[in-house]
């Protein structure tokens, strides 16, 4: 379980997170929607330990991230797909896959090959294992940072607006991938624009303002009149990215 | 031919500083690329001290002449109780004056790596040291690599600097050779072309050592 308990981020003055509550039990889908700048990267960004702190405290099965110990047992059971796939370029699909498990989980490498060969055919790169990132399109490439996540084995995948920086036909690409491992009851955090699709897979959905959680809801609660949609900046927000 | 009269006697001799003078700078290159990566490390570290303390290396040792520095290891290690050849020295004083410069080059690559890439190494659970060596050192390289070849192709001129402090690489070989024959023109003709030769050489593998580093880039 990720547990974020009155989470406060502040970049020197400006306060982004602002006494943040969070839970996300395992086989959930949580999306967390909100107008950029509302601190939805931050979030994730502060539960895998790549921002610190400035308040509050997050857990992931009991490792506080905040101190050493924890946030290496916390990137353990973690693993984070980013907005701009951020793939290691002097690598090749492949070693992008294995470098992790072969340094981290200390796994065989050719059993760590096995591993990525299997998700690399899971997604249809399996002609692309040797190929490096920069001859690859970017729905392949956030394809191989899918990869490059699950191959940890993780028990919580963090999709940091994973979709933003692809065409439509692209993210069509990714978001059926990421709805079968839904379907697979894999636990998502999932940070993003496509309202639609978040409809669709999560579980519950949390709705982020100028860095505050305002709403927390089961998934057809927040789409529905006497929910979410009651709440007049909801309404607008989901108004406006209808139209976009 | 008269060149080759004046010269023939004194080949063998002069061989035998040239192969010095290899084994110095391979040494030395080793060296100075390790010391240089070392530092580049220190100085992208987040601790101020570890940071200061590489700074300082490099400010000082890109700050005075080589000469004196030399000069400053060849009489000042003995003070210390610190016995080593002139060879030796040479080859230490070379490893931490071109240190100074690759660490330089070397920065200015990792400046350059995506902080995104750093970023999913870390979350990945890659300790420190395998971001640095398997992320982070590879990716600064290929931008790096040009420049240190400049760095280490001066770092082999300087080598004829040890003739200073006794070493009878190349230069130091020459001298006593031009010294003999007073034939200056001849012995240093043949200076120029091995020289030449050796950097041209080292100048073709950093071309290939940056083609290998950046085959990734070029969608072969």
């Amino acid at each position: 379980m990720i547990v974020a308990e009155n989470v406060e981020k502040r970049f020197r003055d400006v306060e982004v997170l602002k006494r943040v509550n969070l839970r996300v039990e395992p086989g959930e889908v949580v999306t967390i929607l909100g107008a950029s700048g509302s601190g939805k990267s931050t979030l994730i960004r502060c539960i895998n330990g790549l921002e610190t702190l400035s308040g509050g405290k997050i857990t992931v099965d009991g490792h506080d991230v905040s101190t050493k110990a924890g946030l290496v047992a916390a990137r353990r059971a973690s693993a984070t797909v980013f907005q701009l796939f951020n793939l290691y370029p002097h690598m090749t699909a492949l070693q992008n896959i294995t470098l992790a498990p072969v340094e981290v989980l200390k796994l065989p490498k050719t059993d760590a090959e096995a591993r990525a060969r299997a998700l690399l055919d899971r997604v249809g790169l399996s002609a692309q294992a040797d190929a490096y990132p920069q001859q690859l399109s970017g729905g392949q490439r956030q394809r191989v940072g899918i990869c490059r996540a699950l191959a940890m084995q993780p028990r919580y995948l963090l999709l940091d607006e994973v979709t933003s920086a692809l065409d439509p036909e692209m993210t069509g690409d990714v978001l059926r991938i990421l709805a079968a491992l839904a379907a697979e009851g894999t636990t998502m955090v999932f940070v993003t624009h496509e309202i639609e699709f978040a409809r669709h897979i999560s579980s519950r959905i949390v709705f982020l303002e100028q860095g505050e959680l305002i709403v927390d809801l089961p998934t057809a609660k927040f789409f529905a009149e006497d929910g979410g949609l009651a709440v007049p900046r909801i309404r607008q927000f989901l108004s406006k990215m209808k139209k976009d | 031919m008269r060149f080759w009269r004046v010269i023939e006697p004194y080949i063998g001799f002069l061989l035998q500083g040239f192969a010095l003078t290899v084994v110095a700078c391979l040494l030395a290159i080793a060296g100075a690329v390790l010391l240089g990566a070392l530092t580049a490390s220190m100085r992208s570290s987040g601790n101020g001290l570890v940071r200061g303390i590489a700074n300082a290396y490099g400010d000082v040792f890109r700050n005075v002449p080589f000469l004196v520095q030399l000069f400053f290891f060849f009489y000042g290690l003995p003070e210390l109780g610190i016995y080593i050849g002139a060879l030796e020295t040479g080859i230490i004083a070379m490893s931490i004056a071109g240190g100074a410069f690759v660490s330089d080059v070397i920065l200015s690559g990792i400046l350059t790596v995506d902080a995104g890439v750093i970023d999913a190494a870390k979350v990945s659970g890659l300790s420190r040291f395998k971001i640095f060596t398997r992320i982070v050192l590879p990716i600064a390289m290929r931008v790096s690599v040009r420049p240190m070849g400049s760095v280490l192709i001066n770092l082999v001129l300087t080598s004829s600097i040890l003739s200073t402090i006794t070493v009878n690489e190349l230069t130091g070989a020459a001298k006593i050779v031009a010294a003999t024959t007073f034939k200056p023109f001849e012995v240093y003709a043949v200076l120029l072309v091995l020289y030449a030769s050796l950097t041209t050489l080292l100048s073709f593998a950093i071309s290939a050592v940056h083609h290998r580093l950046n085959r990734f880039m070029t969608g072969g």
